[in-house]
């Protein structure tokens, strides 16, 4: 399999906060969502993928070379809270992006500008949906190989998110394309992602595909008495509920082959989550 | 690079407002007090940069520069030469306002006095900015402000101390001593300190974290 991004063993040490040999891996052509509680490392490891972050210990190789500022031609960038003076407007962009990419697209972009009804005005009058809207048009409008996304539809409306998906949607068509989507809004991912990393704590807890997660993974829910019965290793995580326990299992047709238990439920990535960093 | 130093003129644009307003009150301030302020142009583009740094720090530009094309080196590049474009601009712009002024005040036009002038300004001005850019690159535009302020109060209270204990008679018999070489002395300075100033914030850029 051809990567288009690889995280190997990332680590960076601050004084209250680690990333803990951080790696994985995002095939050609496929979403990759990113995702974690506030404060898990999205950002940190984004920022290191992007060298906003220089000094780490480890090693990513992007279009299969090491990690250098050339390779930025093909990138196209949402940051959680970055991006042009707000005193710009959108047709500046347009000016100053034309000498900044080879392959900037200004039709491709003024085309975005009218669809999703941004104005001519200063950023600073935009709304936060708005200037969202903005960053990613312009992230997508020089034809990027990867899209690396720090919470990119954080502020949007339930409407404004699904113009956005459908955006990335069209833009994956292109089976070179691939996409690092970091979030937790996790319902985003769900209809979009191929692949689901998983990090808490600065440490990666899961990555995998998300029809794995979402089709072996479940949730058990049984009394007392019959957690007792279930051995250890055959559940990641338990959470005592108010007179159930959940249990969180890796592959459901083996635990219900195993044990005789009726309520299995499917997983989704927001359960996931909470199972991952509540329980024990 | 083209791209970021359009961005660096295209802020500058959006400020233009502010601008003209300088320009009107330093208009007024010259025809009023009858004197030549051609100096204070030059001085007005430290303003006009600060605050360009000012908006890139509110929406954390230096960041998402990073991310572009040679990001990191395009980013003091640009800045350093807009500064520099943006001083000779007010310069060459001040020169017909000077004699404007002096029309207005019905004095004689003294173009040797102007341009005498303007060169001490240019000079003064890319000197205060060689020593602000790298501060402001290592410690971020809130910080360096104070601690540029502190500097010149500093420089201040030092140069109103040595006033008071040395007898600086000697100056001029070294500039009329060196009166020849004077000019081109200043500009091989000015050039060197600009230049040195550059290296450092490249410097201290390609090693930034955000």
């Amino acid at each position: 399999m051809e990567y288009i991004l690889e995280v190997n063993n990332v680590s960076k040490k601050y004084d209250t906060f680690a990333l803990k040999d951080v790696s994985f891996k995002l095939p050609k052509g496929m979403i990759m969502g990113f995702i974690g509680e506030n404060g898990a490392g999205k950002t940190t490891t984004i920022k290191i993928i992007l060298d906003i972050i220089k000094t780490y210990e480890g090693n990513i190789k992007i279009f299969g070379q090491d990690k250098n500022t050339e390779l930025n031609k093909d990138i196209g960038v949402v940051l959680d809270d970055a991006f042009f003076p707000e005193i710009l407007t959108p047709k500046d962009i347009d000016i100053i992006m034309q000498d900044i990419y080879e392959n900037w697209d200004s039709k491709l972009y003024n085309d975005y500008l009218n669809k999703f009804n941004l104005q001519n005005k200063p950023i600073k009058t935009f709304s936060k949906g708005m200037r969202k809207k903005l960053e990613i048009i312009t992230a997508l409008s020089h034809h990027p190989k990867l899209l690396i996304l720090d919470e990119p539809t954080s502020g949007l409306d339930p409407v404004g998110r699904s113009e956005i998906i459908d955006i990335f949607q069209d833009f994956i068509q292109n089976e070179d394309c691939s996409i690092l989507f970091s979030t937790h809004i996790t319902t985003d991912l769900e209809h979009i992602a191929d692949y689901i990393t998983f990090i808490n704590n600065g440490e990666i807890v899961l990555s995998k595909t998300s029809d794995e997660i979402l089709n072996n993974f479940g949730i058990v829910k049984c009394s007392e008495k019959e957690f007792k019965k279930v051995d250890k290793k055959d559940y990641l995580k338990y959470r005592l509920n108010a007179c159930d326990y959940e249990l969180l299992v890796e592959n459901k047709k083996d635990f219900k082959k195993k044990y005789d238990f009726k309520i299995i439920d499917k997983i989704t990535l927001d359960e996931l989550m909470v199972m991952m960093i509540k329980g024990e | 690079m083209l791209g970021f130093i359009k961005k660096e003129l295209l802020m500058i644009k959006g400020n233009f407002k502010s601008i003209w307003l300088i320009l009107i009150i330093y208009l007024l301030i010259g025809i009023f007090n009858k004197m030549d302020v051609s100096f204070i142009l030059p001085f007005i583009c430290t303003v006009i940069m600060i605050s360009t740094f000012s908006y890139d720090n509110l929406n954390s530009w230096d960041a998402y520069a990073f991310t572009l094309p040679n990001g990191r080196k395009n980013l003091v590049k640009s800045k350093y030469l807009v500064t520099i474009l943006t001083i000779l601009f007010f310069s060459i712009l001040s020169i017909p306002l000077s004699i404007l002024i002096t029309h207005l005040n019905n004095l004689p036009v003294n173009y040797l006095e102007i341009l005498v002038t303007l060169f001490g300004a240019i000079f003064g001005t890319l000197f205060i900015i060689s020593i602000m850019y790298p501060i402001i690159y290592k410690l971020g535009i809130e910080k360096a402000r104070i601690t540029i302020f502190v500097i010149i109060f500093g420089i201040a209270i030092v140069g109103a101390i040595l006033i008071q204990f040395v007898n600086f008679e000697f100056i001029p018999n070294i500039i009329s001593t060196l009166s020849n070489y004077l000019i081109p002395i200043l500009i091989i300075i000015l050039i060197l300190s600009v230049l040195i100033s550059y290296f450092i914030s490249l410097k201290i850029v390609s090693k930034k974290e955000y």
